[in-house]
């Protein structure tokens, strides 16, 4: 356990940045989904599940494949 | 002129609204943290997994091998997030009709090409170039040695392929009638691209040299120039494509 923590501070520099660029692609999406109920497929909640547990790649996929047309 | 330019600003503002410009940033500068992190993590993981009962030892990782991450996501993964990400560029301006109005005002068609091949270039070298300094940065504070010294020399050339690459993405997606006709375009280049370069001969005249042999330069062991003729035929296919681009818009109905 002590092993792990020493780990986490010596990389602290660089897990900081990758945890704030995670979460800002996280909330940006998070409130895309909110704010525009209409997707190509799928519906609201799955959306916000797949946006805040899959790491990076949900929000990619949602901002890709998932965004519905704006009119 | 001041066609492209206004079209230009458009086209900034499209991938600023569409989220594009900011995944893209996202993800290049996640390659570029990960990079000297699975460089430096990987023995320990090892390490880790196997313990004692891993036979061979294991060499500390140095700055080649955060080079190398780095070069291996870009090429890999990160140039076909942009292939994703702008597959669509002319494409969905032509299934929606959105030309029409600008085009029939008297906006001319070679500027529509020009203005989105230029905000493309302004995005990868921006996205690119950021990513590059960043890893630039985590690589000399995790690694203080010296067994990467020419890291620029190995920067210029995934420079100067985004710009071959985008034009290939744009010809296609100006050739296509869907986002993903675009994308698949794309990937046939680089299927064919990769294909050539079997053939040890046609190594350095191949563009997509310019994205795999970055190592040999950061390292010191192959020399810039020898990729010269890759680097000119990039540019020269540039051309063609973009020109290629312009008469194939020219051709087409708008709607």
């Amino acid at each position: 356990m002590n092993n792990n923590v020493q780990v986490l501070i010596k990389y602290l520099p660089i897990f900081i940045p990758l945890i704030i660029l995670e979460l800002a692609l996280m909330v940006t999406a998070l409130v895309h989904v909110l704010r525009h109920p209409h997707y190509r497929f799928g519906n609201k909640v799955m959306w916000i599940i797949i946006v805040v547990f899959i790491q990076i790649i949900g929000p990619i996929v949602y901002f890709v494949f998932g965004r519905g047309e704006d009119n | 002129m001041k066609d492209v330019w206004f079209f230009f600003k458009k086209e900034l503002l499209e991938s600023w609204r569409t989220y594009r410009f900011m995944i893209l940033a996202v993800v290049f500068l996640i390659f570029a943290l990960m990079s000297p992190f699975i460089a430096k993590l990987t023995p320990e993981i090892m390490k880790m997994s196997f313990g004692d009962s891993l036979g061979i030892k294991l060499p500390k990782p140095t700055s080649v091998d955060s080079w190398t991450q780095f070069y291996k996501n870009i090429a890999q993964i990160g140039i076909f997030v942009v292939a994703i990400m702008f597959g669509g560029t002319m494409s969905q301006e032509l299934s929606r009709g959105t030309l029409i109005n600008l085009v029939t005002k008297g906006l001319s068609r070679w500027a529509v090409v020009a203005a989105k091949y230029l905000c493309l270039v302004v995005e990868w070298v921006v996205v690119v170039s950021s990513a590059f300094f960043v890893t630039w940065g985590y690589t000399v504070y995790f690694f203080p040695d010296s067994r990467s010294p020419h890291v620029v020399a190995g920067f210029l050339p995934l420079l100067l392929f985004g710009l071959f690459f985008l034009a290939v993405i744009l010809f296609g997606s100006t050739l296509a009638r869907n986002s993903y006709g675009g994308l698949l375009f794309t990937i046939l280049v680089m299927a064919v691209l990769y294909l050539v370069n079997l053939f040890k001969d046609a190594q350095n005249y191949n563009p997509v040299s310019l994205i795999g042999d970055n190592m040999a330069l950061v390292q010191g062991t192959k020399d810039l120039a020898k990729l010269a003729p890759g680097m000119a035929i990039a540019v020269v296919a540039t051309g063609c494509l973009l020109g290629g681009a312009v008469a194939v818009l020219n051709k087409k109905k708008l709607a």
